[in-house]
């Protein structure tokens, strides 16, 4: 807009030809290209670059190491499809979103509604709750495997002071998947709560003070002013955290590399090791590309529902 | 004023730089075996290192302080997990290492894709003799008519015994010696005898998500005379009549509770250290710290011995790889370090015994009959492993077969996976792996 505003200035002049006019136009479109030039750099060699050889390496039998690559169309898509590996990783990690990203709007939710007083231990409690955030996923998962050893871990060991036999969490094909579920919340937790946190912040005082008048109760306070202004900012929160956990990757690789049999591996951890172990970097960038297709689709649905919320 | 003082300095310093390189050459190394330079900082006499990181490390100190050609080898270790992903990636951004560690089985991925350089001309120069390797190990590094590795050990699956139980349950022969089964029948009685008399498991073996159970699958299959791979064909052989028959031994142990199938590699190790268990299945490098851990006495482990692994269907054979030194092919050749890199293996292959002392087989024969060797504690009892030992033939994508196992099998014991459906899986995971390799 701006761009577009300073570039009349000259046309207005008496007597300054539609030549010199178009020539001070072109001058402010180059600068303002010269200021997006940085971005769209970056944008270019970090995204759409890498982006489109992703796509252009899916049609390839691609080698990571050595020079082997040859064209070989769609195969690799049609492989996939047959692929029974990919659709087990493909059910393991919707499953782990749809359990993961829910719960994790809803613990933030808590947490930001439990922890939004003005007192200075709750500060101390949101920044404790938030701390988890900032470790390095390597730490979080060794915290975790010491905790849910059989032998040796916390649970393990509270249930054996109950009389009850210790529970091989990683090891079981039942309990691996929610272990993982519980250790990527306690991870994760800290940014909705941080994002629900400042939402609380955003609604009126005055809202809560007329309720009070009103001698609305602490449930209908929540349900019809709290939440009800909380809607974008959970929607943002769900999408978030829906689009970070269909790529969970390193809690599967380090506390049960994908088992027991297969019930945990995840499909960036297919794409890892298709490329990394296996050296097919073709095949595994077709895999990226369903991925990417299933993470456009998230965002796309939150970007047709915020703008539905404001009509 | 400031640039002026600071450009001449630079300089210098930059010239500095260039001649302190031309004095001395380094080169840099990659491993696994893990990381110990702080424990190890400055020692340089190999009898105070214990384990492969300490060994290897204090090699490596040795060779720096030592060597009279101004080499220094500069060490970058890697995790285990993910050693062979960051050489493929660094080998992919043509910065490979000078020298690196390689197990025999990835050696032909490498190889066959022309990213070695051939070492045999170099070998006879320097003085190492490759006609002094062990067949098993010569093989297992020449390709095409050309060594491409130096072969470093030998390392193998074994039986480690706690020679206590056995007695208990009266599984010995005339001498009092423990007694290892001749035929599956014989094994699953074995064990039930152990579990009546003493109450303890037969087996402890790492079955969780290990590779442990698919060795001695593999074992089983090759002593039956069958393989997992046509190497000529290239083709999988998972479903073939070995391969079930060895699946339903292993299925058959953990049925009747003869070993554990949720213990992971620390916990069986604990089960056998505690004494709950008679026969932990692991590889020769634990050999060492097995025996530490009896000779304090304080262990439910007191009796300690090693046993080959005993052949259940008439032929002998044992799971085996081994840890070789490979040189990766640079975009830039520089003879300098080419030689220096040489000088460094030759050293390596002088100091065999030292590394044996991990438990692995030393892969030179005249270190493997030296009085030196056989003095080592427990050696005597393995050494037909040397023999015996079996590798995958050399195709491509090991790796990928290794894991495809462990998913499968494992999946067999931990979540009932009916095995015959595991095989066909495997079979046909094996198959799309193996069809890449029959192409180039």
């Amino acid at each position: 807009m701006s761009v577009q505003a300073t570039s009349v200035t000259p046309a207005q002049a008496p007597e300054a030809g539609s030549r010199n006019g178009s020539l001070a136009r072109h001058r402010n479109a180059l600068s303002g290209y010269a200021f997006l030039a940085p971005f769209l750099l970056f944008y270019g060699v970090f995204l759409l670059y890498p982006f489109a050889l992703g796509l252009w390496m899916s049609l390839h039998d691609w080698e990571i190491v050595g020079d082997f690559r040859e064209y070989i169309g769609f195969l690799n898509y049609v492989e996939l499809w047959d692929d029974p590996y990919f659709w087990e990783a493909l059910k393991r990690t919707l499953q782990f979103a749809a359990m993961t990203a829910p719960a994790a709007t809803l613990l933030g939710l808590v947490l930001a509604l439990a922890l939004q007083k003005p007192l200075r231990i709750y500060a101390a409690l949101r920044a404790v709750f938030f701390a988890s955030n900032i470790f390095s996923v390597t730490v979080v998962t060794l915290v975790w495997a010491m905790v849910l050893n059989p032998d040796r871990g916390l649970i393990a060991n509270g249930l054996r002071a109950v009389g009850l036999a210790p529970i091989a969490f990683l090891a079981d094909k039942d309990w691996a998947m929610p272990a993982l579920m519980v250790t990527s919340l306690w991870w994760t937790a800290g940014l909705p709560m941080a994002l629900f946190l400042a939402g609380l912040q955003q609604i009126p005082p005055e809202v809560y003070e007329a309720a009070r008048l009103d001698k609305a109760s602490r449930w209908a306070v929540l349900r019809h002013i709290t939440l009800p202004a909380l809607a974008r900012t959970t929607l943002l929160v769900v999408v978030l955290q829906t689009v970070m956990h269909l790529q969970v990757f390193g809690q599967p690789l380090l506390m049960t590399r994908g088992g027991p049999a297969n019930s945990t591996r995840p499909l960036v951890q297919l794409i890892y090791e298709t490329s990394f172990r296996d050296w097919r970097s073709g095949y595994a960038s077709a895999i990226s590309t369903v991925l990417f297709v299933l993470m456009f689709g998230v965002a796309l649905l939150q970007f047709r529902l915020s703008r539905q919320e404001g009509e | 004023m400031k640039m002026k003082t600071l450009l001449p300095a630079l300089m210098l310093a930059a010239m500095l730089g260039t001649t302190a390189a031309r004095a001395g050459t380094e080169i840099t190394l990659f491993r696994f075996f893990g990381g110990c330079s702080d424990a190890y900082a400055n020692v340089t006499d190999v009898s105070k290192a214990v384990g492969e990181c300490g060994i290897v490390q204090v090699l490596t100190n040795k060779f720096n302080a030592e060597n009279t050609d101004g080499i220094t080898v500069k060490t970058q270790s890697v995790e285990w997990g993910v050693y062979y992903d960051r050489l493929s990636a660094n080998v992919a951004g043509r910065t490979p290492p000078d020298i690196a560690v390689m197990h025999r089985s990835v050696l032909p991925n490498y190889q066959v894709r022309n990213l070695l350089l051939p070492l045999g001309k170099d070998f006879a120069a320097v003085g190492i003799d490759v006609a002094d390797f062990v067949p098993a190990a010569r093989e297992g590094v020449t390709a095409n008519g050309e060594v491409w590795a130096l072969p470093f050990d030998l390392h193998a699956l074994l039986w480690h015994v706690n020679a206590d139980l056995f007695i208990r349950a009266g599984l010995v022969d005339e001498k009092g010696q423990p007694k290892l089964p001749r035929s599956p029948a014989e094994l699953m009685q074995h064990a039930a005898t152990m579990k009546a008399k003493t109450g303890k498991s037969y087996f402890a073996i790492p079955s969780g998500a290990d590779p442990m159970p698919s060795w001695q699958y593999l074992t089983w299959v090759w002593q039956q005379g069958g393989n997992i791979v046509d190497a000529q064909k290239k083709e999988a052989l998972l479903e073939s009549k070995e391969s079930r028959e060895a699946l339903r031994l292993l299925d058959a142990l953990y049925a009747a509770g003869f070993a554990n199938p949720q213990h992971d590699y620390a916990s069986a190790q604990q089960a056998f250290l505690a004494g709950e268990a008679a026969v932990l299945v692991n590889g020769t490098w634990g050999v060492d710290t097995y025996a530490a851990q009896a000779a304090t006495g304080k262990s439910g482990l007191k009796n300690y011995v090693v046993r080959d692994m005993p052949s259940l269907y008439g032929r002998e054979a044992v799971w085996s790889d081994s840890h070789t030194w490979v040189m990766p092919k640079q975009t830039k050749p520089d003879a300098a370090k080419q030689k220096a890199a040489l000088t460094f293996l030759k050293f390596l292959n002088d100091n065999s015994l030292q590394w044996a002392r991990t438990g692995h087989l030393p892969v030179r024969a005249s270190v493997l009959q030296s009085a030196r060797m056989r003095a080592l504690p427990h050696r005597a009892e393995y050494t037909r492993t040397a023999t015996i030992a079996t590798a995958l033939p050399p195709i491509q994508y090991q790796r990928a077969l290794g894991d495809l196992l462990v998913n499968e099998l494992n999946s067999t014991w931990l979540v009932q996976k009916d095995p015959d459906k595991a095989l066909a899986d495997s079979q046909r995971a094996a198959a799309a792996i193996l069809r890449r390799s029959r192409r180039r």
